[in-house]
């Protein structure tokens, strides 16, 4: 007799693990924690983009009812520590000179938040504004100030400039390459900010002789690390929770003011909190913008003959993990095309402006931006169809199209061909309309390390620890997934237990579309692990060899007949009860030579086809009908994976056709809130939207999965630029596409 | 520090009577006074709806009242909605279309569309895009949202 | 926020008191979507918030009467969109309350508040205009109304005097018939603060009134009792004449981070052809 293989199997979609304290209101994230006795911390800024700190007077602050103390450089050790997952180049608090506007000189600690806040304006800052650079071209002017010290840099020739550091990638020979057309332009990408609907939040609080922090943290095992770094603790007494973010999108990636917060508290001896405004997260993180020139050499075929990309990111005044988006995000910025000769140059430029950090897509739609427009300016002159261009010269699965790298790892063609079908390419446009298509592609993680320990309790409930960050991808909901399907427990049985480091063991991080890979591999091996004792413990139990038991899931087959998980483990557990544990690893180790670090595990891989219209008048883009497809591997979650898909896609519409920082002539960000930063809100979708996957099960997580959630993002500018190129007859080079550029465009169109 | 004023308000059905600080916004006190924190703090100007709640039978950002105006009023937050631990039809609808991404909006989307359901009993999807206009989500649920509100609509009342 | 004494006046005898006993450092607080903003920000400072939601006077409504539709100052937007005798003979202004922002902003945003508050921008603002609205106050000299037009100062400014405020912004019943319409121009679809906002409206008697806003320190009116802009056959050249001296009063900011004085400007001009045509074909169809 054969048992069913039931319930909830991967490849379903089952309601979101975690869902229902998301909307019932019961979660708590973490500003809804209070912790007994705690103290309440606001930041104390200067209102200018760049300043020498003369003298701070806490005198009246430090007086002020319920203030308990005022924490400035000189309270802190010294010298001062500093921190960053790159380079160690970030005070803990500015010391000296603040480097950006919201770069914090002090914190009040106080009894109550309206003690803080009013303690706020009583603290004297004594400051001389210094001139910043806030651009490009005025950070690489010879006579610009430098952001950094030197002395941070040592042996380091570019120390004595603004560039941190120059990434070049390239293969064959781009100046001896012949090309029947060279298309040469220049594109810039705005600086834009996450805007998690949940602002950056944290709380700290002596832990008898450690510390306890909690945070909206993606990457709690770094700031662990850090963390113990600074108090010199060793890490077993750090411990760092990390309840779900609402929301990170990379912005919550890096520690921030963490250690801010813990030196408060060890310094209190009592818990304090300090929650962000949302304008203080507009001052704690954003994206790198970019200025990208594209030298592209095609033949008259369309073909590639080779793509010459000099992009310079303006990073802030830490680095942060800015340089490492540089890198990495610039690295594939020839696209996913069989490319014979290239070069690439990626600058990350330093600036006296936030510091930049990761954000969904992590360095690659600003250089896709430029590269995706720059293929269809010269399928315009070569005369050649957009799509047919790329149908060319994409690459194949098992191509090396970047040559010392993973070699292309789906079909690429396939969601090319479907995007282009579903948005109805070569069909007749009403006037007035244009189409865009484009691709996007991002390498996964090049190194990682993730462990999982299961435990199979005697009912048949499971326990998963796991230390993936969910913050709204729906992590969580895979891993019970994997471990539902794998050890037949029905899906709320299973309980997934993520965000405290002194109980869930090590995982890296949560970024690079990674963790259905490296987490969920690790979870799965521990099901193995598990199922591998269920066999061990039917074979005892029915005087079997081992090797006549299969676990398939989570059924155990015997010679003859098939037994639940329960049937084996009730008995073989025995009357002392007790319970299975597995561990599981996955560890993809860094290759030292490779100019990342490390190959791509897969690559993300979407392509996105937009049908827009523009109101001539006004300049208003409506978006008529939006494709998106990406290549995913399997789908654990089919739901997941779609709303993962959309919202990548709305998401970008933002950078695409709203969102920018507005600067002062002097540095300082005029449009701070949310009033005057504007992101796509229900009114602002396009007509339709049409999202699909490609399952060729052929990726290197459970089931043949692949990692997603950025690659959706990838090209959105990119389809929605040609599809207004084609619709007004004029190139935009710049984002946003605001109805006011655009606008422009039109009143400079010949 | 400034004198409490004593207020009374029911809040999600119960009478409550307590203090409150003249400059202390509805939103502060619901969260921190009476510790429902399922109402959330975002921009603070009125502009995201995460601290949506329904005040005098009308949704109101919580941020742009003062907790005193309350006084006298009624107040439901995203506590109030469901049944005793159970899933209003409208909660069950956002789980079951995939509306729900990292949960930090849902509360005050959920409001919204609550709202939204009581005056118009069969929305069109531009019903539902303006009613939930308030509401931004940076995960971009909008197109889940709309169809679970719509899936609530089509299921009646609950 | 800083904290201040909240004062619930129950009678406008006390309200007026208490506003003029403390002058600038007593504000006004009806539905709270700006001044909220404001005390959160520092802006304003107050040492008295006084709440005129309790005055019995003051209940917000909407009523007809002796040629008049009288909206009572704390009559929030939500309420103002739906009336069907706004939304009948003062359409533009149902229009203008439907998008001053969400739901949730609408359900607490009143009309005394959008014209006290005095935005450039404000969006109820160039229908008042046009519609001849009368702004009543009540203050310790009594009361007094004020055309709409003697309203504006600028930004943030009023012709109100110490210890005044508004009762009442009251419409009257045009005698000939009139078709008005709204528009305005965002930075997106979604909510948003207006970049320009305006008001056209036609009578059958061939005068045409144009409002607009958030193009200089205070929303302007221009009439054209030529004839020629309501005239739907005049040409196209007379039209522009007209309009283009009307435009010419406009004065964007130079600094503002919403919108360039230029585009501004080419979409003041871009509205207010579509402004006419709209109002010129409900006037046709009897709208």
């Amino acid at each position: 007799m054969s048992a069913e293989i039931g319930g909830v199997r991967v490849g379903d979609s089952p309601r979101r693990v975690g869902g229902h304290g998301r909307v019932t209101g019961l979660q708590r994230y973490v500003a809804d924690l209070h912790l007994p006795d705690e103290l309440h911390a606001r930041l104390v800024t200067v209102p200018v983009a760049r300043a020498r700190i003369i003298a701070i007077d806490a005198s009246a602050a430090e007086r002020a009812p319920g203030v308990r103390f005022v924490m400035t450089a000189a309270d802190l050790p010294q010298p001062m520590p500093r921190f960053g997952p790159q380079f160690r180049d970030r005070p803990v608090i500015a010391v000296g000179e603040t480097k950006y506007h919201g770069d914090p000189v002090a914190a009040v600690v106080a009894e109550t938040r309206d003690a803080a806040e009013a303690a706020v304006a009583l603290v004297r800052v004594e400051y001389e504004e210094l001139p910043a650079v806030f651009t490009i071209a005025a950070a690489l002017d010879p006579g610009a100030p430098l952001v950094q010290d030197p002395s941070l840099r040592p042996g380091d020739p570019l120390a004595s400039t603004n560039v941190l550091r120059e990434h070049r990638v390239g293969w064959g020979d781009v100046d001896a390459a012949t090309a029947d057309l060279v298309v040469e332009n220049r594109y810039t990408f705005p600086m834009v900010t996450h805007f998690a609907i949940e602002p950056h939040a944290f709380v700290a609080a002596p832990d008898g002789d450690g510390i306890a922090v909690w945070s909206s943290i993606q990457h709690p095992n770094w700031l662990q690390k850090i963390l113990a770094q600074i108090l010199g603790l060793p890490l077993s007494r750090v411990r760092v929770f990390a309840p779900d973010p609402g929301g990170g999108f990379g912005g919550k990636q890096h520690t921030k003011y963490e250690p801010l917060v813990a030196l408060m508290a060890l310094r209190a001896g009592r818990p304090v909190r300090l929650v962000l405004t949302l304008e203080e997260t507009f001052q704690a993180v954003r994206r790198a913008a970019a200025e990208v020139r594209v030298r592209t050499g095609f033949m008259a075929d369309g073909t590639l003959a080779f793509q010459d990309i000099a992009a310079d990111y303006l990073i802030g005044a830490y680095a942060d993990i800015a340089d490492r988006v540089v890198g990495k995000g610039s690295y594939p910025g020839c696209g996913p095309y069989r490319v014979p000769a290239a070069r690439i140059l990626a600058r990350s430029v330093l600036s006296h402006t936030v510091p930049s950090t990761a954000f969904r897509g992590f360095g690659n739609p600003q250089v896709n931006w430029a590269v995706e427009s720059n293929l269809d300016a010269g399928a315009l002159a070569l005369g050649i169809d957009r799509l047919e261009l790329r149908l060319r010269n994409v690459a194949r699965r098992g191509e090396a199209f970047i040559p010392f790298d993973t070699p292309a790892d789906g079909h690429w063609e396939q969601p090319l061909r479907r995007a282009a079908e579903l948005i109805g390419w070569g069909t007749p446009l009403p006037p007035g309309h244009g189409r865009g298509i484009a691709l996007g592609i991002k390498s996964g993680p090049t190194t990682g390390l993730s462990y999982a320990t299961v435990r199979l309790l005697v009912d048949g409930s499971v326990i998963v620890f796991a230390g993936t960050s969910d913050m709204g991808q729906g992590a969580r909901t895979v891993f019970a997934q994997i471990a539902a399907q794998e050890l037949g427990a029905p899906l709320d049985w299973v309980t997934v237990v993520m965000g405290d480091t002194s109980v869930v063991p090590y995982d890296q991080q949560t970024s690079a579309s990674r963790s259905t890979v490296l987490m969920g591999n690790a979870v799965l091996a521990a099901c193995r692990e598990i199922q591998a004792k269920l066999r061990a413990m039917a074979a005892r139990l029915h005087g079997l060899a081992e090797a006549s038991v299969g676990v398939d899931r989570g059924v155990v087959r015997l010679p003859g007949r098939d037994l639940t998980v329960l049937e084996v483990l009730v008995p073989g557990l025995g009357r002392l009860g007790g319970e299975l544990v597995g561990n599981g690893e996955m560890r993809k180790d860094a290759e030292p030579d490779h100019p990342l670090g490390g190959s791509a595990a897969f690559f993300e891989f979407n392509c996105t086809a937009v049908e827009a219209s523009v109101d001539e008048e006004t300049g208003d883009v409506t978006i008529a009908r939006y494709v998106t497809v990406s290549d995913v591997g399997k789908a654990i979650n089919p739901l997941q994976v779609r709303m993962q898909d959309e919202g990548a896609a709305i998401q970008g519409l933002g950078h695409t056709l709203m969102e920018h920082y507005v600067f002062d002539e002097t540095g300082r960000i005029r449009n701070l809130g949310a009033i005057d930063y504007r992101i796509p809100t229900s009114l602002d979708l396009p007509l339709e939207i049409v999202s699909e996957i490609i399952e060729n099960e052929d990726g290197p997580g459970p089931y043949g999965s692949k990692g997603m959630s950025e690659g959706a993002l990838l090209c959105v500018a990119s389809a929605v630029g040609a599809a207004v190129r084609e619709a007004i007859g004029v190139p935009i080079r710049d984002l946003p596409l605001t109805p006011e550029r655009v606008w422009r465009a039109l009143q400079e169109r010949p | 520090m400034s004198d409490l004023i004593p207020i009374r308000v029911t809040v999600n059905g119960r009478a409550r009577a307590f203090d409150v600080a003249a400059h202390h916004t509805l939103l502060e006190v619901l969260r921190d006074d009476l510790q429902l924190t399922g109402t959330k703090e975002c921009c603070l100007v009125g502009e995201c709806g995460a601290c949506t709640v329904r005040l005098d039978g009308r949704i109101v950002d919580s941020c742009l009242v003062l907790a005193v105006e309350s006084d006298g009023g009624e107040v439901t937050t995203v506590e109030g909605l469901a049944p005793e631990g159970g899933l209003s039809r409208l909660q069950a609808a956002f789980l079951d279309e995939g509306a729900v991404q990292c949960g930090f909006c849902i509360p005050g989307q959920v409001m919204a569309a609550d709202d939204l359901l009581g005056r118009v009993a069969r929305p069109t999807v531009a019903e539902i895009h303006e009613g939930l206009a308030g509401n931004l989500c940076r995960c971009g649920c909008y197109e889940q949202i709309t169809a679970a509100v719509k899936a609530a609509a089509e299921a009646g009342p609950g | 926020m800083q904290t201040f004494t909240y004062a619930r006046p129950a009678t406008l005898a006390e309200a007026v008191a208490t506003l003029e006993a403390h002058g600038p450092d007593a504000r006004a607080l009806a539905g709270g979507t700006d001044l909220i903003i404001r005390l959160r920000d520092g802006s304003v400072s107050p040492s008295v918030v006084v709440d005129l939601k309790r005055i019995a006077e003051l209940r917000p409504g909407i009523r007809d009467g002796d040629g008049w539709l009288s909206i009572g100052a704390t009559t929030v937007m939500t309420d103002i969109a739906a009336d069907p005798r706004v939304a009948r003979q003062f359409r533009a202004l149902a229009e203008a309350a439907a998008v001053v922002g969400s739901v949730q902003i609408r359900n607490r945003a009143t009309l005394g508040g959008n014209v006290c508050n005095a935005s450039p921008a404000a969006d109820t603002a160039p229908a008042l205009l046009v519609y001849g609205a009368e702004v009543v106050a009540v203050g310790p000299g009594g009361s007094r109304r004020i055309p709409i037009g003697d309203f504006f100062v600028r930004s943030g400014e009023t012709t109100l005097a110490r210890g005044e405020l508004v009762t009442s912004i009251e419409l009257p019943v045009p005698a000939r018939r009139m078709s008005a319409v709204h528009l305005r121009r965002t930075r997106r679809r979604g909510h948003d603060l207006a970049s320009v906002t305006l008001c056209c409206g036609v009578d059958e008697a061939g005068v045409a009134r144009l409002a607009f806003g958030s193009v200089g320190p205070r929303p302007i009116l221009a009439v054209d009792a030529t004839g020629v802009l309501a005239d739907a056959g005049a040409p196209a050249e007379a039209k522009a004449e007209i309009l283009e001296r009307m435009y010419a009063e406009a004065s964007p900011s130079p600094r503002s981070m919403r919108a360039s004085p230029e585009y501004r400007r080419a979409m003041l001009r871009v509205l207010g052809g579509r402004a006419l045509r709209i109002a010129i074909d409900r006037l046709a169809a009897g709208e």
